[in-house]
C-alpha cells in the first residue's frame, strides 16, 4: 500500500499552524484558495508559480520543510498586495516574514542567503549607532555575504559582487548622493535596552514552543 | 506654523536632497518643519523580518519623543519611516500592554496622540487652498508625469487608517493640479520597484522596475513623479541598467514631488540639488518652459 502524501501527525502538524498563525496574526484556514493573492503577486514570475496561497495551503497541511524554504519566503518584497486584495484578509507577507524568523531560528540556510544578510545588517547597524549608516551597514552586509561565498571557495562571486557595488558606489559619490559624516543618536542605549528586551521575548516564547 | 518632521536616515544621506527640498518647499508655504530631537532609526523593512517587538519598539522611541516636545502633528516623507511609525502607533493603540512593555525601556513616552502624516497628507491642505495659486510663478504645462506611489504610502501589513485610495490613490495627482501640471493616468501607480532587492536580489528587482518603465513609456509619460526616497533610487539608479536589459531606449528623469513644487514656486534648480540625478532632470524642466515661452 502506498502512503498518502500527507500523513497527518498531530505531534507536529498542528504545532506549525499555530505557531505561524500566532506569531503571524493571520487566520490561515480562513484561505479558500480564491488565488486573488497570487494574480496580484509582484514576485509572481520570480518564484516558480509558488504564490502565496500555495504558501499557505503549505503551512495549513502541516508541510514546514516546504513552508521554511521555498523562492517566496526568500523572494517575497513586502510589497502587501496580496494582503489587500485577500477577501479573507489574510496578510501573505506577514507570514513569509515570520518564516523568514522560524527558518532563522533553526539555523536553517536560506535559499537566497544575500536577503537574510542585508535584513540582519540593517538591524544591527541601527541597534549599533541608534542610526543606520548606509555605508557602514553595506560593509557589514557585503562582509557576511563574502564570507558565505568564501565557505565554498567561490572567490569569483565576491570580485563581481564587490565591482557591481563599486560601480553604483562611484556613481553615487560622483553625484553627491555619498554620505561620508557620521551618523548616531545620543539615545542608543535606549535602542540597545528595546534591543536586548526584544531577544529576551524570542527566548521566551521559543522556550514556550519547545 | 511648526510641525513635527522625522527625515530619518536615509534623508540625511543618499537622499539628502529629498531632505533640504521638503525644508526648502515648507518655508515656502509657510510652514516650519522642526526635526524631533535626537530621533533614531525606525527599524525601515527589515525590523519586521527580524523581529516583530522590535519592528514595533524603534520606531516608538520617535513618536514618544515628538509628544512629548508637545508636537500634535508629525510628518514623514519617506515612505518606509512613515509606514513604520504609522503601523507601530496603530499596533500600540491595539495592544496596551505591548505599549506599556516599549514604554518601561524609553525615557520619553509614547501617549498616543501624534497625527503622523505622510508629505502629501501634509502638502494637500496647503496646496489646495486658494491662497496657494499666487505662489505659483512657473508653469511646466509640457511636462507629462506618471505619478509613481510604490507599496508604502497605501498597503500595510497592519490594518491603520489609509490615507488615500489604496489602488488608485490620487494625492501626487493633486498637488500637480494645483501647479497646472497633469499627470497621465496609468497602471503601475503602487506596482512595487523590489525596494531592497535592487541591493539583494537584483534580477528581480531589475525584472519589476522594467515593468514600471514600459507601462510608463507605453502612455507617453516622460517623467516620474515620487514620494518615496528608494522608489527614487531605485528607478533612478538602475534606470540604464533595467533598460539596456529589456530593450528600452527611453530615459525618464525620476522626480521628488518635492522638486516640481519648488520649481514651479520658483525656487532655483541649484537650490534643490536638482543636479543630483542618475538621469539628468535639469535639462527636461528647462526644455518645458522654453515651449511655454514660445507659445506665448
Amino acid at each position: 500500500m502506498t502512503a498518502p502524501v500527507h500523513e497527518y501527525i498531530p505531534e507536529t502538524t498542528k504545532p506549525f499552524l499555530q505557531e505561524v498563525m500566532e506569531r503571524s496574526g493571520q487566520m490561515l484556514t480562513a484561505c479558500y484558495q480564491c488565488r486573488r493573492c497570487a494574480a496580484g503577486c509582484t514576485v509572481g514570475d520570480e518564484t516558480g508559480c509558488f504564490t502565496p496561497n500555495l504558501l499557505i495551503r503549505t503551512v495549513v497541511l502541516g508541510d514546514r520543510e516546504t513552508a521554511l524554504n521555498n523562492e517566496l519566503v526568500w523572494k517575497c518584497v513586502s510589497c502587501y498586495t496580496c494582503g489587500v486584495r485577500c477577501p479573507n484578509d489574510i496578510q501573505t507577507a506577514r507570514i513569509t516574514e515570520t518564516l523568514k524568523k522560524m527558518a532563522k531560528e533553526r539555523h536553517a540556510q536560506p535559499l537566497q542567503p544575500k536577503v537574510a544578510h542585508f535584513h540582519d545588517a540593517f538591524v544591527e547597524s541601527s541597534i549599533r549607532w541608534g542610526r543606520v549608516n548606509e555605508m557602514e551597514f553595506m560593509g557589514f552586509y557585503e562582509l557576511k555575504n563574502a564570507l558565505q561565498e568564501a565557505k565554498v571557495n567561490n572567490y569569483e562571486a565576491i570580485v563581481d559582487e564587490l565591482k557591481e557595488q563599486a560601480k553604483l558606489g562611484l556613481a553615487m559619490f560622483k553625484l553627491g548622493r555619498m554620505h561620508f559624516g557620521f551618523q548616531m543618536a545620543k539615545g542608543r542605549k535606549e535602542v540597545k535596552a528595546l534591543y536586548k528586551k526584544a531577544k529576551r521575548k524570542r527566548a521566551a516564547s521559543s522556550d514556550a514552543n519547545a | 506654523m511648526e510641525i513635527a518632521y522625522y527625515p530619518g536616515c536615509s534623508l540625511q544621506q543618499s537622499s539628502a536632497l529629498y531632505d533640504v527640498q521638503s525644508r526648502r518647499i515648507f518655508e515656502e508655504l509657510g510652514v516650519r518643519l522642526m526635526e524631533i530631537e535626537d530621533w533614531s532609526c525606525c527599524g525601515a523593512t527589515s525590523a519586521g523580518k527580524v523581529d516583530d517587538f522590535l519592528a514595533v519598539a524603534l520606531p516608538a522611541r520617535n513618536i514618544g519623543i515628538a509628544e512629548d516636545a508637545g508636537f500634535t502633528e508629525m510628518v514623514i516623507p519617506c515612505s518606509a519611516c512613515y509606514s513604520r511609525t504609522l503601523v507601530a502607533q496603530q499596533r500600540m493603540a491595539d495592544d496596551t500592554r505591548l505599549k506599556e512593555d516599549i514604554n518601561e525601556e524609553i525615557g520619553k513616552k509614547v501617549r498616543g496622540n501624534l497625527k503622523i502624516s505622510s508629505i502629501l497628507e501634509s502638502l494637500l491642505p496647503i496646496v489646495t487652498a486658494k491662497d496657494f495659486k499666487p505662489k505659483v510663478k512657473r508653469q511646466f504645462r509640457e511636462l507629462k508625469p506618471v505619478c509613481y506611489y510604490g507599496c508604502m504610502l497605501t498597503r500595510f501589513p497592519y490594518t491603520v487608517p489609509v490615507p488615500d485610495r489604496v489602488e488608485n490613490p490620487r494625492g501626487m495627482e493633486q498637488v500637480l493640479d494645483a501647479l497646472g501640471i497633469k499627470a497621465l493616468d496609468w497602471n503601475y501607480k503602487t506596482y512595487c520597484c523590489g525596494a531592497s532587492a535592487a541591493v539583494n536580489d537584483n534580477q528581480t528587482s531589475l525584472s519589476l522596475m522594467s515593468r514600471i518603465m514600459k507601462d510608463a513609456v507605453a502612455r507617453g509619460a516622460n517623467c516620474f513623479v515620487v514620494t518615496c526616497p528608494m522608489c527614487q533610487m531605485n528607478m533612478d539608479a538602475h534606470q540604464n541598467a533595467f533598460c539596456e536589459k529589456n530593450d528600452i531606449e527611453a530615459r525618464l528623469p525620476v522626480y521628488f514631488i518635492t522638486e516640481l513644487l519648488g520649481a514651479a514656486m520658483g525656487i532655483a534648480p541649484e537650490e534643490l540639488q536638482l543636479d543630483r540625478h542618475f538621469i539628468d532632470g535639469a535639462q527636461l524642466l528647462k526644455e518645458s518652459e522654453k515651449d511655454e515661452r514660445k507659445e506665448k
